[in-house]
């Protein structure tokens, strides 16, 4: 074993020397990763940058930006999904990891980052929430944006401590409906998936709940295990070991199809909540202004990526799958980010919760 | 004996060459990036979590573990050495272990340091392997209420980090968790003290807030034209513990290590509360409280023993229900399932190699720390000769260069300015770093809390006393508040008789 | 008998009084609710004007007290040459990369010690920004670009 890191830098080691000179396009955005150098080390991108060059693409590493912790389910699909699409365009992939105000740090830094292609942005629901959720952002997703297409959609699961009365999906409707004021509905904080899940779930009952805001997945799973509040809403990333290990009970998984590692959950439209459908999708974003041939380059080996042996199986262990050739294309990819914007700004604006 | 039987496995797993090799390449990395100032162990694992994607799962954790422990091995030296603590529960260790540095017993000091840290390292690593499983059921009983009532404990308990006045004490930790509130307030999203900057909204970065507060504010004192502060000028009197010192931080040790087991299985800043309640629990049981602050070797061995014995209980609930409790417990969650391990309650059986090798290895790794530290105390105490004027540019170089490696964040920089001007002000002023800080860190904890267990109860304050463990540690704070404010209280009598007389 | 630091603590009460006024008029504008139903202005607010009054105490009893030592030097030159190499590299690191950008803080930064001349302190600044070159970007593989777009023209 080497320690080489075949995930994060691919196809084409580079050594420390190429620190210097063109990788500084990257500008700041390029420290927040380490990549470990293999010794020696092939062909670096020598000669005249030229962004018009899409024959020659890429040239240099190309930068991931993800703008969430690593370690986080974001971050493993972005992981995932690198290495197979570095092996596609024969380059190098570096991933990193800008954090900060939901993502919005992160997707402002690629906006205004150089339109070459060597820069691209992942990101998931949250680009869709965040103009509704950050009314000062500097940049808008649709215009500043040019989506790559689409990864994956992680399905997320109705999740209630183990002594919660309700047992069904249609018993959970009904008690909700009855005891709307005393039930408690965990979050992982302003505009994350469990938050916006949550809003949506009450939307779907028409009931407010009393939301009890954490600081992350973690805590929120504590008490939930614990059972010192009552309902949440999140990932299959996050509860489906504590669903196997019968720490807390679930109700339904809001995608269209079941999830295989949970074969006995119902989906919300099997339990006659057909308005209850979201999912953590995942999609990849260069600037506004990047040239076409440069952007169809990137869209094919997103593509490829997608079916890739490796990403298929890890992705399902995760609970998740990826899109499918048709749903993944960058026109799909578009005009699920317009949908979701539509509809997520009147929910968001409903419930009160903005950065202003 | 299921349990022997577990720890066989462990050991087994562990003790293969491979894990042998990252066991100590992880605590080696772990002890050099802590030694610099700037990057503390989240920054670091976060930073190598890539490299072992491409690892055996169990390889891959042992190598992150050993980064955590070792990055927090290596931040108590600069603690000691220049007053620069790299996390939180360091900044305890700054306070007498720095003294001691100056009074020319740096050795001494990390000796302290290091054979606390090992045997903390060991018994924790033991309850770990022994009580996993009941411990993390005992975590559970713990609800908003009570982590509320726990924190205010921990406050209480930090006013006798101070040596001084406690009103000027009570205003620093006052003004700390005040700081602390600044970013988005996480039940509105309202942007708090932000000044409209979205680089803000996450809050201060701790690291830039220590760096400030206490390197940059130290670095000032040094240069206040005043010869005699410098840290070289002191001889290095001997580098290991006398039969004295043995004798002083023995009990301490033990004191410590107990606390920081029980008290490392908390959530949020269980790890940080262990160091300093049992500095402040030294400092009242010793019988050489008054040399507390100016250098006392039992101001080390305790918190130092307590950080690190909760290093290792703090994978009780991750390795046990599969919830991290801190953020580099989340890390290292992301590192399960990057590794395709669906983290959980299931994982201790489904996956016991995994479990046991990664709990047998941080035994070894700290064995190794120990060995790794030891030898290199003479090379730490020899970097105190270096001049000062080459010492504190390459402090400001490095630490301005690690903190802002993190999260590319100008502000971050530009925060440790701000920070080290009002620590200098503070400091010059008669207030001391220590309860800022930790008022600082548990700051956001309070808030949070509180309002979430006033939310859950609906309003209703009667939380905090009618549940048992809640209205136990409240009464607990009351008592700890009492006997901090006495002493002052009976001080100041003294001080009217003797004007009287 | 004369208490000693006296002077110390009127200033200092007056430094916790202004942080204290600025957080809780700050947070005032904030939405503050009820104690049992906190605003995001609440807990600030609370603390804010607690901070006043254990300022105020501070300094009554320094008041009280009476006059106390001297406060001892000042370092004036080195706190502004730090502060200023401080923001210098925040605000340039990005542009001019970490090369120029770390060279000149650390120059600045040594001027700031007694007695520092000029040609010493550019050694010191040469022979750092070399070794953290080796330990950060050579050594930890850290990403950060030697020389940032503001040089690339």
């Amino acid at each position: 074993m080497s320690l080489h890191h075949r995930d994060t830098v691919v196809a084409r080691p580079r050594s420390a020397r190429h620190a210097l000179g063109r990788s500084s396009r990257l500008a700041g955005l390029a420290a927040a990763s380490l990549v470990l150098a293999a010794c020696g080390g092939g062909g670096g991108g020598g000669g005249e940058e030229d962004p018009a060059a899409a024959e020659a693409f890429p040239e240099d590493d190309i930068t991931f930006v993800v703008p969430f912790s690593a370690g986080g389910p974001t971050d493993t699909v972005t992981r995932l999904v690198a290495e197979p699409i570095a092996e596609e365009l024969g380059g190098t992939v570096v991933v990193q990891n800008v954090e900060g105000a939901g993502g919005t740090i992160a997707a402002g830094e690629v906006a205004a980052a150089n339109p070459d292609g060597y820069t691209v942005l992942m990101h998931h629901i949250g680009m869709s929430t965040a103009p509704s959720l950050y009314p000062d952002l500097p940049y808008a997703p649709l215009e500043d944006f040019e989506p790559l297409g689409l990864v994956t959609q992680v399905p997320m699961t109705i999740v209630a401590r183990n002594d919660f009365e309700p047992q069904t999906m249609e018993e959970l409707v009904e008690y909700v409906e009855q005891n709307a004021a005393d039930i408690t509905l965990a979050n992982a904080g302003i505009g994350a998936a469990s938050h916006l899940c949550g809003l949506l779930l009450q939307e779907a009952l028409g009931v407010e709940l009393t939301e009890v805001p954490y600081e992350g997945t973690g805590p929120a799973l504590q008490d939930l295990v614990a059972g010192e509040v009552d309902l949440m809403c999140d990932q299959t990333t996050n509860t489906t070991g504590q669903i196997q290990g019968g720490q807390i009970k679930a109700y339904a998984v809001t995608t269209p199809e079941r999830v295989e590692t949970l074969p006995d959950l119902p989906t919300t439209e099997e339990a006659g909540l057909e308005e209850l459908q979201v999912g953590v999708w995942h999609g990849f974003y260069v600037p506004t202004g990047t040239p076409e041939g440069i952007r169809e380059k990137l869209s094919a080996a997103i593509l490829a990526s997608l079916e890739d042996e490796n990403v298929v199986s890890q992705l399902g262990e995760l609970g998740a799958a990826p899109f499918s050739q048709e749903e993944a294309t960058p026109e799909a990819h578009r005009q699920l980010l317009e949908d979701q914007i539509e509809l997520w700004q009147p929910i968001i604006e409903e419930a009160g919760v903005a950065a202003d | 004996m299921e349990i022997l039987q577990n720890i066989g496995l462990g050991f087994e797993t562990a003790f293969t060459p491979i894990n042998l090799l990252f066991a100590f390449i992880g605590v080696a990395l772990g002890t050099a990036v802590g030694v610099l100032p700037g990057i503390g162990p989240t920054a670091t694992i976060a930073l190598l979590l890539p490299i072992t994607f491409g690892f055996d799962p169990v390889t891959s954790l042992i190598m992150l573990a050993g980064i955590y422990y070792g990055a927090q091995y290596g931040g108590s030296t600069t603690a000691i050495l220049i007053n620069l603590p790299g996390e939180s529960s360091a900044a305890v260790t700054a306070i007498d272990g720095h003294q001691m540095a100056r009074q020319g017993r740096a050795g001494p000091a990390l000796a302290t340091a290091a054979l606390g840290s090992f045997f903390a390292g060991t018994v924790g690593t033991l309850a770990l392997a022994l009580f996993a499983v009941p411990i993390s059921e005992a975590a559970l009983l713990f609800g908003p209420a009570e982590y509320f009532s726990l924190v205010v404990l921990g406050l209480i308990a930090s006013i006798a980090l101070a040596s001084g006045s406690v009103l000027k004490a009570l205003a620093m930790i006052v003004l700390g968790l005040l700081l602390g509130t600044v970013g988005q307030d996480l039940v509105s999203g309202t942007p708090r003290f932000t000044f409209g900057l979205r680089e803000l909204y996450g809050g201060l970065d701790f690291v830039s807030l220590a760096v400030g507060l206490f390197g940059v504010a130290e670095i000032l004192r040094n240069l206040e034209g005043n010869i005699t502060r410098s840290v070289a000028v002191q001889k290095v009197k001997n580098l290991w513990l006398t039969r004295a010192d043995f004798r002083r931080i023995r009990g301490p040790v033990l004191r410590g290590t107990g606390l920081g087991t029980v008290l490392g299985v908390l959530p949020g800043a269980g790890h940080v509360l262990a160091s300093f309640v049992s500095y402040s629990v030294e400092k009242r049981v010793s019988k050489n409280s008054h040399e507390f602050g100016k250098g006392a070797i039992e101001g080390v061995a305790a918190p130092e023993s307590a950080n690190n014995a909760a290093a290792q209980t703090q994978f009780v609930p991750l390795l046990t229900l599969g919830l991290p409790v801190s953020p580099i417990m989340a890390l290292l969650l992301g590192a399960f399932i990057i590794q395709g391990i669906v983290p959980g309650p299931n994982v201790i059986n489904e996956e016991p190699e995994l479990v046991w090798g990664l709990i047998a290895s941080m035994w070894i790794g700290n064995f190794f720390l120990v060995l790794l530290n030891l030898p290199l105390i003479g090379l730490w105490v020899k970097m105190l000769t270096i001049p000062y004027r080459f010492l504190f540019p390459a402090i400001i170089a490095f630490a301005s260069i690690g903190t802002y490696s993190i999260g590319l964040n100008a502000y971050d920089i530009y925060a440790i300015a701000f920070f080290g001007v009002l620590g200098y002000v503070l400091i010059k002023l008669g207030n001391e770093p220590a309860p800022l800080l930790l008022g600082f860190v548990l700051g956001p904890l309070l808030e949070e809390y509180l309002r979430r267990s006033l939310i859950i109860s609906d309003g209703d304050p009667s939380v905090f006393v009618t549940r048992p463990i809640s209205a136990v540690l409240l009464l607990l704070a009351f008592g700890a508040f009492v006997l901090a404010v006495l002493p002052s209280i009976r001080r100041k009598r003294d001080v009217v008789f003797e004007e009287e007389s | 008998m004369k208490m000693h630091g006296a002077r110390k603590d009127l200033l200092a009460g007056a430094v916790f009084v202004g942080f204290g006024l600025a957080f809780a008029i700050t947070a005032s504008t904030y939405e503050v609710g009820s104690a049992l139903r906190m605003g995001p202005g609440y807990f600030p607010l609370v603390l804010g004007s607690l901070l006043v009054l254990l300022g105020i105490a501070i300094a009554v009893k320094a008041f009280v007290a009476g006059e106390g030592d001297d406060l001892g030097p000042v370092p004036w030159k080195a706190g502004a040459l730090i502060v200023a190499a401080l923001l210098f590299f925040g605000y340039t690191v990005r542009g001019l990369g970490l090369v120029p950008s770390l060279l000149v803080t650390v120059f600045l930064t040594a001027m700031a010690g007694r007695n520092a001349r000029v040609i010493p302190s550019a050694v010191i600044a040469v022979s750092l920004t070399a070794l953290s070159i080796l330990i950060f970007v050579i050594a930890l593989q850290l990403r950060l670009p030697y020389v940032g777009p503001w040089l690339e023209g």
